[in-house]
């Protein structure tokens, strides 16, 4: 529970021209609450929601926590593990992607985490080691028959593909219950906005280059709904000239080659754009006619 | 005198690289009363009536006139 | 704006199922449903206007509609049509000067005559003309940073045809604070007078007083334009251009006076414009929007001269203010200076050769234009409508001692002119 000390606050707070900007760091992101044309007693309130909202979604889900589902279920015992309403419908969700992408999207493959870590990585992991992760990766050994979940010994599931795209829109729940001011909530470049702000403006979002990071390659006027970005622009390995991106084949083991650096996808809401996002990096070569045959806004670059 | 005018405004201007916004400053910019052409066919409209009357054309865009009017 | 990335060419491509709507279905039950669609491109943006200028004293009257449509292709490239018909009735002084007696002048066709009562400046109401063009713009974003403009324009009336295509190039530097661009238009214009080309400095009544029955002029534009955006609020706009204008440039319908030493026209000429004209203009625009308001003001200084001698300042300005509930208030102030042409002449004199190039056409003597308005808008069902209303003065300046001689004492040779001109918008 988060203590409601203001001496020690978990988030900041700023009047921006026109709107009041809350901040804090969840889930290894910085993320933003903008809330337009609400007093400064308004805002902080929200943004202690949105914040404890987050913070929530984090520890229940993180697979670096040893204290919850998560860890319950990735502890190799081979039981079958009852979930709860929330979880179920998050690997409803999964198992969903899982079936849309014919198995690339597939949160089983977080146990190659510990070779592709990306964290001033020089050099490719040995072959070897990542072939003898393979046996362990596959949601089709895993048994979902909700709410009963069960994984296979030595298979460990992520749900960091999923998290905080699902925090933003639980986030802009929460917010839409307690006020019918419009706002826009950013986790990180997974963003969600209720309506067009006051003056009847969109919100004008910048996305990073992924090449130039810090500058801007584009810029999209969003008036309502999700906007996600998925992407190698944080982390990469290059070797050789070759870039290899953080999203992984789980069917061999290696990140997916030859397609967009960040794909940016509109969609009614924050989880559905990043799925789409993410299932179209997956794609490689083939993102652009995935994205085409969704029948979305997208943007490549 | 006129290519001194000329020459100070181009200087003045091209001296501008430091000037500028951040993307995530264009939010005024972007709105369509900051548009320059914000009403093209107010513009044209205007821009015919003054050739016809007047004896200038152009400066905010091509200065034909394109009609019997002058 | 869609990014096209550079992938090597794919040789193959792959076919995929539309799961949006099931991934669609999904994710709305895990948290709110949303309600709203997601705002999409309309396909075509029309802008549909009116304008009804109407100068006093049973002067021009003027009388456009234009609609213009819009559609964005893809986030690369959008392409605009435009079609504009106008109506002109009214009369228009023919250059002659007012004298104290009545004048009579033959209409340009030769058909019939008109006369002009003492003391009026002598108007023309030939004018009944209807006027219709289209053209064509076409936008293509060639790669993040270079734009490219191009166009086609056509405009037809009953003895006037003139086409153009017209291109231009533009450059983003600086993260897109600095834009830097080149155009250039070029125009093909055939008039057919009725009655036909003029023969210049010979008299109206000359029954060999005409040359031909049409002729050309060409015209080749360039424009070189910088945008800079200043800071968060400001914008500014800085264009030089330079126009050359070789062909048929005289009004065929405009006729001087030939006063004797007393003041009254015994004769009347038909003008004469060379056949070379080059322009220039410098313009600079500035657009800040005033915070915390948020109005905008829009002011442009205009620097005009070209090789007839003739020099103009032009200062325009508008301030929009905008009001509750998506309502707006824009008044607008423009004022407009010019000098004469070298070869401006209120009329000739009878004792002097006829000059090589002459004309009395007030709209390149010297003058001073004034325009007051105020435009209004609001929503109607969901689009922007919006009216304009302005009131046009033109003071036209001269030298007072020229009205000699029992013929013209006592008359103004300059008289003002004013308009009331009426624009209305609707854009959806």
């Amino acid at each position: 529970m988060i203590k409601d000390d203001t001496s020690k606050k978990n988030y900041t707070l700023k009047r921006q021209t026109g709107y009041w900007l809350g901040e804090f760091t969840v889930m290894a992101s910085p993320c933003q609450i903008l809330l337009d044309n609400v007093d400064g007693a308004l805002a902080d309130s929200l943004t202690a929601l949105a914040y404890a909202e987050a913070k929530r979604i984090e520890l229940k889900f993180s697979r670096f926590r040893d204290d919850n589902i998560i860890a319950r279920l990735n502890s190799g015992t081979n039981e079958i593990i009852r979930v709860d309403e929330e979880t179920i419908r998050l690997i409803n969700l999964a198992d969903l992607c899982f079936q849309l992408s014919d198995g690339l999207f597939d949160i089983s493959s977080g146990v190659l985490g510990k070779l592709w870590h990306f964290k001033q990585q020089t050099q490719l992991p040995n072959d070897a080691d990542i072939k003898a992760l393979l046996p362990n990766i596959g949601w089709q050994k895993a048994s979902w028959n909700a709410p009963l979940l069960r994984l296979p010994k030595g298979m460990q599931i992520d749900l960091g593909g999923i998290g905080k795209e699902y925090a933003v829109d639980k986030v802009a729940q929460l917010l839409q219950q307690q006020t019918d001011n419009a706002f826009l909530v950013n986790f990180g470049g997974d963003i969600y906005a209720n309506k067009l702000r006051s003056n009847e403006d969109s919100w004008q979002i910048a996305i990073e280059d992924p090449n130039h990071l810090g500058k801007s390659k584009l810029m999209i006027s969003l008036a309502q709904g999700g906007l996600a970005s998925s992407g190698d622009s944080q982390r990469y390995i290059e070797v050789d000239g070759q870039r290899y991106g953080h999203i992984l084949n789980p069917k061999t083991g290696y990140p997916i080659a030859g397609g967009p650096a960040q794909v940016t996808v509109y969609a009614q809401n924050c989880v559905q754009a990043g799925m789409l996002a993410t299932i179209a990096l997956l794609q490689g070569e083939f993102a652009e006619d995935f994205l085409i045959a969704q029948d979305c806004r997208y943007w490549l670059s | 005198m006129r290519w001194i005018l000329l020459l100070a405004s181009v200087l003045s201007l091209t001296a501008c690289s430091s000037l500028g916004v951040t993307p995530w400053e264009r939010d005024l910019l972007a709105k369509p009363e900051m548009q320059l052409a914000e009403n093209p066919m107010e513009i044209g409209f205007d821009d015919h009536t003054y050739f016809s009357k007047e004896g200038s054309s152009g400066g905010g865009n091509f200065a034909g006139g394109g009609c019997g009017c002058n | 704006m869609q990014l096209k990335i550079k992938i090597k060419s794919k040789s193959k491509s792959k076919t995929f199922t539309n799961i949006s709507m099931t991934l669609a279905a999904a994710t709305c039950a895990l948290s709110t449903p949303v309600l709203a669609q997601p705002s999409e491109l309309d396909s075509w943006d029309v802008n549909a206007g009116l304008l009804i200028y109407a100068e006093g004293d049973n002067q021009v009257q003027a009388y456009e509609g234009a609609l213009s449509l819009t559609k964005q292709i893809d986030d690369e490239r959008s392409i605009n049509v435009k079609g504009v018909i106008d109506v002109l009735t009214g009369a228009s002084p023919n250059g002659a000067v007012a004298q104290n007696k009545a004048q009579t002048f033959t209409r340009p066709s030769g058909n019939g005559s008109y006369t002009t009562v003492t003391g009026d400046t002598p108007l023309d109401d030939t004018f009944r003309d209807t006027r219709v063009a289209l053209s064509t713009q076409y936008q293509q974003q060639l790669s993040r940073l270079w734009l490219y403009s191009g166009g086609a324009y056509l405009s037809k009336e009953y003895d006037y045809l003139a086409l153009s295509i017209n291109s231009a190039l533009a450059r983003d530097f600086n993260n897109r604070n600095t834009t830097a661009s080149l155009g250039f238009a070029y125009a093909y214009d055939t008039i057919e007078p009725e009655g036909g080309i003029p023969n210049p400095g010979v008299s109206v009544d000359n029954p060999n007083n005409r040359l031909t029955d049409s002729d050309t002029k060409q015209t080749l534009d360039l424009l070189f334009g910088l945008t800079q955006v200043i800071d968060r609020q400001t914008l500014m706009q800085l264009n030089y251009s330079i126009s050359d204008v070789s062909g048929y440039q005289t009004d065929p319908f405009k006729i001087f006076s030939v006063v004797d030493s007393n003041g009254w026209a015994n004769d009347y000429v038909y003008e004469n414009r060379p056949d070379q004209r080059t322009k220039q203009s410098l313009f600079w625009r500035t657009k800040y929007n005033i915070q915390p308001s948020g109005q905008v003001l829009d002011v442009s200084y205009r620097y005009f001269w070209d090789d007839w001698g003739i020099t103009s300042h032009t200062i325009d300005s508008k301030w929009r203010v905008q009001l509750s509930n998506q309502h707006f208030i824009e008044p607008h102030l423009r004022y407009y200076s010019q000098q004469a042409a070298d070869f401006y002449r209120v009329y000739l004199d009878d004792s002097q050769p006829i000059p090589e190039y002459m004309t009395a056409d007030y709209r390149l003597g010297e003058l001073q234009t004034y325009t007051i308005g105020l435009k209004y808008g609001l929503p109607i069902a969901g689009n922007e409508f919006s009216v304009r209303l302005e009131y046009y003065l033109t003071q036209v300046s001269g030298d007072d001692s020229l009205a000699k001689g029992a013929g013209m004492a006592g008359l103004d040779l300059y008289p003002d002119k004013s308009a009331i001109m009426l624009q209305s918008f609707y854009r959806f």
